[in-house]
């Protein structure tokens, strides 16, 4: 793949094993690489809490006439770029992203709360998340 | 005319669990479609770290209980992949006979539940019939006819047997794979019910992550066990459809029936030929996977399923997460309903072949 262009362009960006680092702009990344490089395929969002650090977002971008995969990750703390406008599946990716973690997509219209009732507080799978479910601790009541 | 919004589901019989449809018509037809899901959320991914990779394996064939053999696949996979084990050839094609055997369950239990969507309701028995030969060979060898737990780390629990049964399997499905055809694929009210309905074209489907057969009957050739080390020495054709249409998505995985049972029978020489079971078997209470970040995928019946585990050395992974097929399928559903008649929507959701655990996580 001929980076060279691409690397011009996005000057911030490293690649760290098989995974390229953005630092900002992660929508215009990806359009950019979609666009010129044909990774038409969004295979999946993972989300991954760093703790301090944040939580990293990983892109797996898939080019389906090489079947070539690229892994594209940045690191946000709770406000993100949408990508929805560019896959469409990335609107249930952040959904579902912004109901666990808790990460806020900018450009996403459709964002809300996917598994966890509306009411529910906190996001179940940051490593700070405290359950106060009360129904865990029934046996205390009686 | 007036707009009306229609509550469909979570409890309708035709949405195959727990799926609620928020749809806005004008008449007959649909304006949006708004897919509210979670009400079968058991936290699959945060259980996970919270327990053991030996702890957490039984747990995974409940991600899609139509299709266990393949959440299982990939766990082991990943883990194996972690810790350098190989498995013998044998394994593999212990490994491959079931997947597909599995697969075939999956598809004949589709072709059962979209028919009786429709209306007919025969062919559900006889899609039920031959599906229950399979799940009686999974018992006899696995104890369990669904979520089976029968692959483990670097191998499988124990040695196959019985293979005749298999042979018998196959022999039926070549007898009544044609019987389906002739008495659902030309018929008049089936195909006015599916034919030109549920257009999915490969660009839409490419862009909203779809693949599988869905996206095989929208004529893209992307299939994933093409690279799959597992199917490494088996040989098939991927089903190519050029259709789009919910017909063509039921034509592609009656074909797929007739391709897997062809690997079936490739697993199946090999295993009658086949010696004594070596595995690789570790001891699977002290597993933890070297720090680092392990990523892998399988063509399971809905589409690509992958796992992601993030390792930090500890007994417990940092963060697992799982990559199913039926989650985006739902997503889809907000776009191909919209412009389409009401009684078409349960035609056209059913034909995506929707399972709503996967979705649910």
């Amino acid at each position: 793949m001929n980076w060279e262009n691409f690397k011009n362009i996005f000057s911030d960006v490293e690649t760290k094993g098989d995974k390229l680092i953005v630092k900002t702009n992660i929508a215009k990344t990806i359009d950019f690489i979609k666009n010129n490089y044909h990774f038409d395929v969004l295979k999946n969002i993972t989300a991954v809490d760093l703790k301090e650090q944040g939580v990293e977002l990983i892109y797996h971008l898939f080019n389906v006439e090489d079947e070539e995969e690229l892994l594209v990750s940045i690191l946000v703390n709770d406000v993100a770029e949408s990508v929805s406008k560019i896959f469409d599946s990335a609107v249930a990716d952040e959904k579902e992203i912004y109901d666990l973690f808790g990460v806020k997509f900018i450009g996403n219209d459709e964002l809300k709360r996917l598994y966890m009732p509306e009411t529910w507080e906190g996001h179940p799978l940051k490593k700070d998340y405290v359950e106060n479910d009360e129904r865990l601790n029934w046996n205390d009541k009686a | 005319m007036t707009k009306l919004k229609l509550n469909l589901g979570p409890q309708h019989p035709s949405t195959h669990g727990v799926l609620r449809l928020i749809l806005e018509l004008e008449g007959e037809k649909i304006l949006s479609c708004e897919p509210d899901v979670g009400y079968l959320h058991r936290g699959m991914e945060k259980m996970a770290e919270r327990l053991s990779y030996v702890q957490y394996l039984p747990l995974v064939d409940r991600i899609d209980y139509l299709a266990g053999f393949f959440y299982s696949e990939l766990m082991c996979r990943t883990v194996e992949k972690a810790l350098n084990l190989e498995i013998s050839d044998k394994v593999r094609a212990i490994r491959v006979m079931m997947l597909e055997l599995n697969r075939i369950a999956s598809h004949l239990l589709w072709i059962g539940a979209f028919l009786m969507d429709l209306g007919a309701t025969s062919p559900f028995f006889y899609a039920f019939r031959e599906r229950e030969m399979i799940l009686k060979y999974f018992e006899k060898v696995t104890g369990q006819r669904m979520m089976n737990n029968y692959f483990v780390f670097g191998g499988v629990r124990r040695d196959i047997f019985d293979l005749e049964d298999v042979e018998n399997i196959l022999a039926t499905l070549e007898k009544k794979v044609p019987d389906y055809e002739k008495l659902i694929t030309e018929n008049p009210i089936f195909l006015q019910r599916t034919r030109g309905k549920g257009i999915l074209l490969k660009e839409v489907a490419l862009n909203s992550s779809i693949t599988g057969v869905n996206l095989r009957a929208s004529g893209f050739d992307l299939d994933f066990r093409k690279r799959d080390k597992l199917y490494c020495g088996f040989y098939f054709e991927p089903v190519v459809l050029e259709g789009t249409d919910a017909w063509s998505r039921y034509k592609a995985r009656v074909l797929e029936i007739i391709e897997s049972s062809n690997i079936v029978r490739q697993a199946l020489e090999y295993l009658k030929k086949e010696g004594e079971l070596n595995q690789s078997l570790i001891n699977p209470l002290n597993i933890k996977l070297p720090e680092g970040e392990y990523y892998s995928e399988i063509e399971a019946p809905r589409g690509l399923a992958s796992l992601y585990i993030k390792s930090t050395n500890e007994k417990t992974p940092y963060r697992l997460k799982w990559r199913t097929p039926s989650f985006y399928a739902v997503n889809l559903l907000r776009k191909i309903l919209v412009g389409e008649y009401l009684n078409d929507a349960i035609a056209i959701a059913g034909s995506l072949d929707i399972i709503l655990p996967e979705v649910d996580k």
